[in-house]
């Protein structure tokens, strides 16, 4: 809970800084292309939680894994703090 | 021969433009013909086309090409032209002239290398060189990603026109919108920004397109999205382009590997010859002599500065970046100095220096390090800098981070040193 509300507050502020207008009650079925979230706010996201939590899972990434919504972006983040990346 | 000439021999009996309508490739040269009917009063003159719709730049591409003396292609920003034009269609005089075998030169737009765009010339001859025909380009349906008016997007059209494929449209829309699209029509070829490339696969759809043709080109190819494509594509052609607007060359690499062969540097490869100076620049020798305005950048072997960085590790030359610190935000050029002078117009800002981050996403983002007065509430001054530059700056100008430094290093002759900002871009 607490990887997803860090997400959260990142996304928050990263709206902010990227000037992307979010859409209101983000849950875990919000498809991201559709969150308001443009490819540059989506690039600032992930470079901001690369800061926060140190990892950034996309530098790596495979197709199996691309994050479609948001449970899904949450999950990869969670993945790759337990496989120790 | 001109683009007219060429696609009247090709004789193409198919679709050419996949739209709302369909257009023939006959439909566009009768379409073109009618034009020059319609405005002779052009000929000799040298005229601007602005990009309102494929069908209609197209025709006008094809009417104009070997009948006016100069056409200059508008990209979407205002831009200052070099000499008297005429916007066409709005402002075209009535009147005859005679004809010319002078063939016309095309001008693009390129951002220059200090943020002040300028027109860089071409022949047809020229822009027409790499576009490839054979029976199994012709099946091809390609996706314009690029506006037509930029180099990238004119290559594309160029390919499809000249090779008698389908070309549709996909070059506005957010991903999920192009991806619709590219669905709809049911394109099987697509040249666009490794960017793209990533938002496209975010779609989870693009599995369902049946890609031929895979073209990465206008940023740096990272490996782990080269695999991803192969892996979903493994019987599609990849290619990534690597493409000088300084040497006015390029050329494509096809073995699903960033970078590019180290033995290339050693023999001659796509008519090219390379070569890697002292500071880790690429140089390129074309063909002949390039177009305009580059042949006295030559060196004395004739090889020209491309001005991109690049690294030998082990059998490959990988690409670093811009050696004047140009972020490439997926696909768009963002000249630090521009972004730097924006920061220094805030009170409180007094050093500023802007360079790259590597960002898995666009290639790259905006950094900002900054030092400020003493005294100064860091928060407030943040919230206020992120809306100074909304106000000032194009969206993907726009730093993600203001980091406060409490100084910033000089180089020897005073100016910041940029030396330490160009990171490795591969794993």
């Amino acid at each position: 809970m607490e990887l997803e509300h860090t997400i959260r507050q990142t996304l928050d502020q990263v709206a902010i800084i990227a000037n992307c207008q979010l859409i209101d009650n983000i849950n875990d079925d919000t498809v991201l292309l559709q969150s308001g979230l443009d490819s540059l706010g989506f690039a600032m996201l992930v470079a901001q939680l690369e800061e926060d939590l140190g990892i950034d899972p996309f530098s790596q990434l495979q197709i199996a894994v691309y994050p479609r919504t948001f449970a899904e972006f949450v999950g990869v983040y969670r993945q790759t703090l337990a496989n120790g990346n | 021969m001109n683009l007219l000439q060429r696609l009247q021999q090709a004789n193409y009996n198919s679709t050419a433009i996949s739209a709302g309508a369909n257009i023939s490739h006959t439909q566009l040269i009768a379409q073109a013909l009618q034009l020059r009917q319609q405005y002779p009063a052009l000929q000799h003159q040298a005229i601007a086309l602005s990009y309102t719709d494929l069908s209609t730049f197209t025709c006008a591409l094809l009417a104009f090409d070997g009948w006016c003396r100069a056409l200059y292609l508008l990209p979407d920003n205002t831009l200052k032209l070099p000499e008297q034009v005429i916007c066409w269609p709005e402002n075209t005089p009535a009147g005859t002239a005679t004809p010319t075998a002078e063939p016309t030169h095309w001008y693009l737009a390129t951002s220059g290398t200090t943020g002040t765009p300028k027109w860089i010339a071409h022949s047809f001859t020229s822009l027409s060189r790499a576009a490839k025909a054979s029976v199994q380009s012709a099946a091809l349906h390609w996706a314009l990603c690029y506006q037509p008016s930029r180099f990238a997007g004119l290559q594309v059209l160029l390919q499809s026109l000249l090779s008698g494929a389908v070309i549709t449209d996909c070059s506005s829309g957010d991903a999920q919108q192009r991806f619709n699209l590219m669905l709809q029509h049911s394109v099987n070829a697509v040249s666009a920004t490794p960017s793209l490339w990533r938002q496209l696969l975010m779609t989870a759809q693009l599995s369902t397109l049946p890609l031929q043709q895979i073209t990465l080109g206008g940023e740096i190819a990272d490996q782990p999205l080269l695999d991803t494509l192969a892996v979903l594509f493994p019987t599609a052609r990849l290619l990534h382009i690597y493409a000088s607007t300084e040497a006015g060359v390029g050329f494509a690499v096809a073995d699903k590997r960033a970078g590019f062969p180290a033995s290339w540097l050693n023999q001659r490869h796509s008519n090219l010859l390379l070569k890697i100076d002292a500071n880790q620049h690429l140089w390129l020798k074309p063909p002949q002599q390039p177009d305009t305005g580059l042949a006295s950048d030559a060196d004395s072997d004739g090889y020209l500065d491309s001005s991109d960085l690049v690294s030998i590790v082990q059998d490959r030359v990988i690409f670093l970046g811009r050696a004047s610190g140009v972020i490439n935000v997926g696909g768009n050029k963002v000249h630090p100095e521009q972004v730097e002078q924006v920061l220094l117009q805030y009170p409180a800002v007094r050093q500023a220096k802007v360079y790259a981050k590597a960002s898995s996403v666009l290639g790259q983002l905006v950094i900002a390090d900054i030092v400020v007065d003493t005294g100064t509430d860091s928060k407030a001054l943040q919230a206020q800098l992120v809306r100074h530059c909304q106000q000032q700056l194009e969206r993907y100008q726009l730093p993600a981070r203001f980091n406060i430094v409490s100084s910033l290093a000089t180089n020897a002759t005073g100016k910041l040193s940029r030396k330490a900002d160009v990171k490795e871009h591969h794993e």
